[in-house]
């Protein structure tokens, strides 16, 4: 029952593009936004998607603690859970918490370089394997495309699944690539296999599918979230 | 005194172990001229540091129980709390960050924030107390207060800004430039007594400048007028940056930070004007109240001396005369012969002595007013209580107590022994509601529970120091509990005839896990199967069983047990039977509610150079621990877990031999979990074999 709810909740279901997730193997995912508008709450939730798999999950946190990234994990599944608190729920929880970690780096300190060499502690010492990389603040502006096929070189390499990625856009600049994807990502989207974009409307907040290779659903298919949680609004 | 509550500061001193938060208090008495001789923590002269008035405190030059004193800095009254710097007396600062207005949170400039001062910092926020922070020992190698006013926003999230600019660090610190006057302060004479005014160096007038700018730019946020002034450029008052820096720290939006070195006597004068200006006197802080006439409804105690009294009892001393007890009031006043209500016993309490206290020492006062912090000689309470006029019922919320982690089985080496220890144990319990003791009549032994290794040594140490009560102490063992996790029947019949009257007695009705709290009774009998007069008694046996559960011989917690049917004899019930039907009924249902063992687990931080993180993770992981996060800033890295208490014995050796003694680790109580199906069945094992040799 617990496990059940937190899934029906999780946006990459209701779009129907988790499979896709699980089973390419070794794709790149994008959130973007302006600043503030939740885009790690959505990477937040797409961990939680993983971990409900069965997958581990490291929480890459750029400029950001570690309580504040712990806190995001706490305020969102206490939200998806606020309607089931059974033991049962509680235990899932507790189970699907094991499966994540939380690695923070200062701006100035970050490096596809480093990430790999702590990864490598973690892996050679059998601490923990992740199978899915979530990096929350890395800095595209400052990222070139040979960096970024670092990274996707670097998951083959590490046996991961998926590494998702979240990027600031600014209202002023309007470049795009072909694909409809906007600055500072414009000259990088071929990398990725899925691209969201959040952006208000209305009073509420649209969760928007930019690119998404083999998946199910076509480019431009949205889902509205509600603003106050992050989660899917409900009819 | 003054009666003008603008005119007080009740605040504490927190922080870190060893960032000095004890040499600056000294510091703060020797420029208020509450004492006329400064003396070191560890200093040469023997004496000890004023604050530090236990033996064992002195000695070990670290601060185990707060001790309460007041000074005068110009023409504001300040109650000061020092406060220990170990996460096992925690509950010593949980209690003054409660009944404090303000604080002082002391760094090093070299260690930064560490991991205590994020469990102070966290405990300060719980209880919303604003706050200055004290960047001390700039004088050592490697001094960088800037990095530690970067680590005060990174680390614990504080809109962290200098308002002053250390001149020259290390062995060159000489002074401070003050960034609301943009002067430069000097500290001369032979303790640094005389404070010196004079421009800033030239060489650091661009940087001071900078720096100013920095903090205008972020204390404007809380002035309209001081922005308006800024935009038109115009000259800018000090007096409206303190206004604002003010608004700032009571919204708890923005933390003033000030540098010096307490021990080189330099710039503690500068932070008591801080105290002054920005921290908040009683009227500014909000405290409440709970009505127990009107369903423990929440209301805001005025402060007013005018009203009904309202006071909070927040620690209990027991000294050479009698117990003390330290007191806050929130409104009314209190003079020397008055009679006050106990909220919790009702009984009336006559206040025979007042005072306030310096250190270990005092000074007999005849009244207090609204806001102030005072001890009572004589009076017969618990930590915690509420006093009240009588005109009024109502209790202050209650405070947050954690429950003991770790136990200690203690033996008195003989009779005199044994009778001082009890003296010493009653004490003990009775001032600090986180130390617990009990006998285990299996084994006869006397145990005592706490929240650390070092908790439990300090007391140990202190029953032979203080009470001459030796005591053969065995290895620390964890405080399991035990829980059910599904709900079960019951129904058991007591029946004993062996000559005489006889015992009868039937108990009938199901537990359950309880989700919040230890235990809970409930008397659904309808029909009269029960007597009323028995009902009691099954409560009563229910709770003796939960006292050692059936697995490991851990109490047991979260347990609803509910009566719906019973039987009885008009001849053989009795309080006794009914007692021991309930006995039988717990036990019978308690293997069927799946029982399982539960054991506390550690918030563990571990702080070190990054070269070893892989070594400090791989130590964690060997215990059982869960990683939570790391953290890498620079060449440091923390690492962030949950770890089972049992499994971090012997860790700070274990840390350093890794680390070359470079790491160094925190730990806090978490939560209770669930122990792995191995431990489960070891912990089994080991109590059934010791119950055989018993």
């Amino acid at each position: 029952m617990g496990k059940k709810n937190l899934v029906m909740n999780n946006p990459l279901r209701v779009l129907g593009i988790e499979k896709k997730v699980q089973e390419s193997g070794a794709g790149m995912g994008l959130v973007m936004a302006r600043a503030g508008l939740g885009k790690t709450a959505i990477l937040v939730q797409i961990a939680l998607d993983s971990m409900l798999w069965g997958d581990k999950v490291l929480h890459v946190s750029i400029g950001e603690g570690i309580d504040k990234t712990k806190a995001w994990y706490d305020d969102i599944l206490a939200l998806m859970t606020a309607e089931e608190k059974s033991e049962s729920m509680q235990v899932t929880v507790t189970e699907i918490m094991q499966k994540r970690m939380i690695m923070t780096f200062k701006e100035s300190n970050f490096s596809q370089a480093k990430l790999e060499e702590r990864l490598d502690d973690l892996v050679q010492q059998n601490i923990y394997k992740p199978v899915c990389l979530i990096i929350d603040g890395y800095d595209f502006q400052a990222g070139t495309h040979a960096a970024l096929q670092e990274f996707k070189e670097f998951m083959v390499r590490r046996g991961l699944k998926m590494i998702w990625f979240s990027a600031v856009t600014h209202r002023d600049d309007e470049r795009k690539s072909a694909a409809g994807i906007p600055a500072p990502c414009h000259e990088v989207d071929d990398l990725f296999d899925i691209v969201m974009f959040i952006a208000p409307k209305d009073n509420a907040i649209d969760l928007k599918i930019l690119k998404c290779v083999n998946c199910a659903v076509n480019a431009g298919t949205s889902l509205t979230l509600d603003p106050s949680t992050m989660l899917i609004q409900k009819a | 005194m003054s009666v003008d509550l603008s005119n007080v500061r009740n605040i504490g001193i927190s922080a870190h172990i060893d960032s000095g938060k004890t040499t600056l208090t000294e510091r703060i008495l020797f420029y208020t001229d509450r004492i006329h001789a400064i003396h070191d923590v560890r200093g040469k002269d023997g004496v000890g540091a004023k604050m530090d008035s236990m033996e064992l405190e002195r000695e070990r030059g670290i601060t185990i129980q707060s001790a309460a004193t007041f000074c005068n800095w110009k023409g504001k009254d300040i109650n000061i709390i020092d406060t220990p710097g170990h996460v096992d007396f925690t509950i010593e600062v949980e209690r003054a960050l409660r009944v404090l207005d303000g604080a002082v949170l002391v760094l090093c400039s070299v260690g930064g924030v560490q991991s205590q001062s994020i469990t102070v910092n966290r405990q300060m926020t719980r209880y919303k107390v604003p706050r200055i922070a004290f960047i001390n020992k700039c004088d050592r190698t490697g001094a960088n207060p800037e990095r530690v006013t970067a680590q005060l926003r990174e680390k614990l999230g504080l809109n962290a800004h200098m308002v002053q600019l250390p001149i020259g660090l290390e062995n060159d610190l000489v002074g401070v430039i003050d960034l609301v006057t943009m002067k430069a302060l000097y500290f001369d004479g032979d303790n640094g007594e005389v404070v010196r005014e004079e421009e800033i160096p030239a060489a650091l007038q661009e940087r001071a400048q900078e720096k100013r700018e920095e903090l205008l730019e972020a204390v404007s946020m809380f002035s309209d007028e001081l922005m308006e002034v800024m935009l038109e450029e115009g000259d800018i008052d000090p007096a409206l940056i303190h206004a604002a820096v003010r608004k700032g720290t009571l919204s708890l939006e923005l933390t003033p930070v000030f540098v010096g070195s307490a021990y080189k006597n330099k710039a503690v004068q500068p932070m008591l004007d801080g105290v002054n200006a920005y921290l908040p006197c009683p009227t500014d802080v909000e405290n409440v109240a709970l009505d127990l006439n009107n369903e423990e409804k929440e209301f805001a105690v005025s402060n007013d001396p005018d009203d009904p009294l309202i006071m909070l009892a927040f620690k209990l001393e027991d000294g050479r005369y009698g117990q003390l007890t330290y007191v806050r009031t929130y409104q009314g006043k209190l003079s020397k012969g008055d009679t006050v209500f106990n909220s919790r016993t009702g009984k009336k309490v006559k206040i025979g002595r007042l005072c306030r206290m310096h250190s270990d020492e005092m000074e007999d006062i005849d009244f207090c007013g609204s806001g102030d912090i005072v001890a009572l000689f004589g009076v017969d309470c618990a930590s915690g209580d509420t006093f009240s006029s009588g005109d009024i019922s109502c209790s202050m919320s209650s405070m947050h107590i954690p429950e003991p982690v770790i136990s200690l089985a203690i033996v008195p080496v003989d009779n005199k022994a044994q009778i001082n220890m009890s003296k010493a144990l009653n004490r003990f319990t009775k001032e600090d509601p986180t130390f617990k003791t009990f006998v285990d009549h299996e084994t006869n032994e006397t145990i005592i529970s706490g929240m650390g290794e070092l908790h439990l040594e300090v007391y140990v140490e202190r029953m032979k120091r203080e009470y001459n009560a030796e005591v053969q102490v065995g290895a620390p063992q964890v405080a399991y509990r035990e829980a059910i996790t599904a709900r079960a029947d019951f129904n058991y019949t007591h029946k004993k005839q062996t000559g005489g009257s006889g015992q009868f007695g039937r108990v009938a009705g199901y537990m359950e896990p309880l989700e919040e709290g230890e235990y809970e009774f409930v008397d659904a009998i309808v029909g009269g199967s029960i007597p009323r007069e028995f009902i009691s008694s099954c409560d009563k046996g229910f709770q003796k069983s939960l006292v050692k559960g059936a697995l490991c011989g851990s109490v047991v917690t979260g347990v609803r047990c509910v009566i719906n049917d019973g039987a009885f004899h008009a001849v053989d019930s009795s309080d006794v039977a009914f007692q021991l039907a309930a006995i039988g009924a717990f036990k019978e249902g308690y293997m069927k509610a799946k029982p399982v063992i539960m054991e506390p687990i550690m918030k563990v931080s571990v702080e070190g150079p990054t070269e070893f993180q892989g070594s400090i993770m791989g130590s964690i992981n060997q215990r059982r621990g869960i990683i939570i996060g790391t953290m890498e800033e620079g060449n440091y890295t923390v690492v962030e877990a949950d770890v089972p208490l049992s499994e971090m014995f012997g860790y700070s050796t274990i840390l350093r031999s890794l680390t070359q003694g470079k790491a160094e680790f925190t730990m806090e109580f978490s939560a209770f979990k669930q122990v792995p199906k191995m431990v489960n069945d070891e912990l089994i094992k080991k109590y059934q074999s010791e119950k055989k040799n018993a």
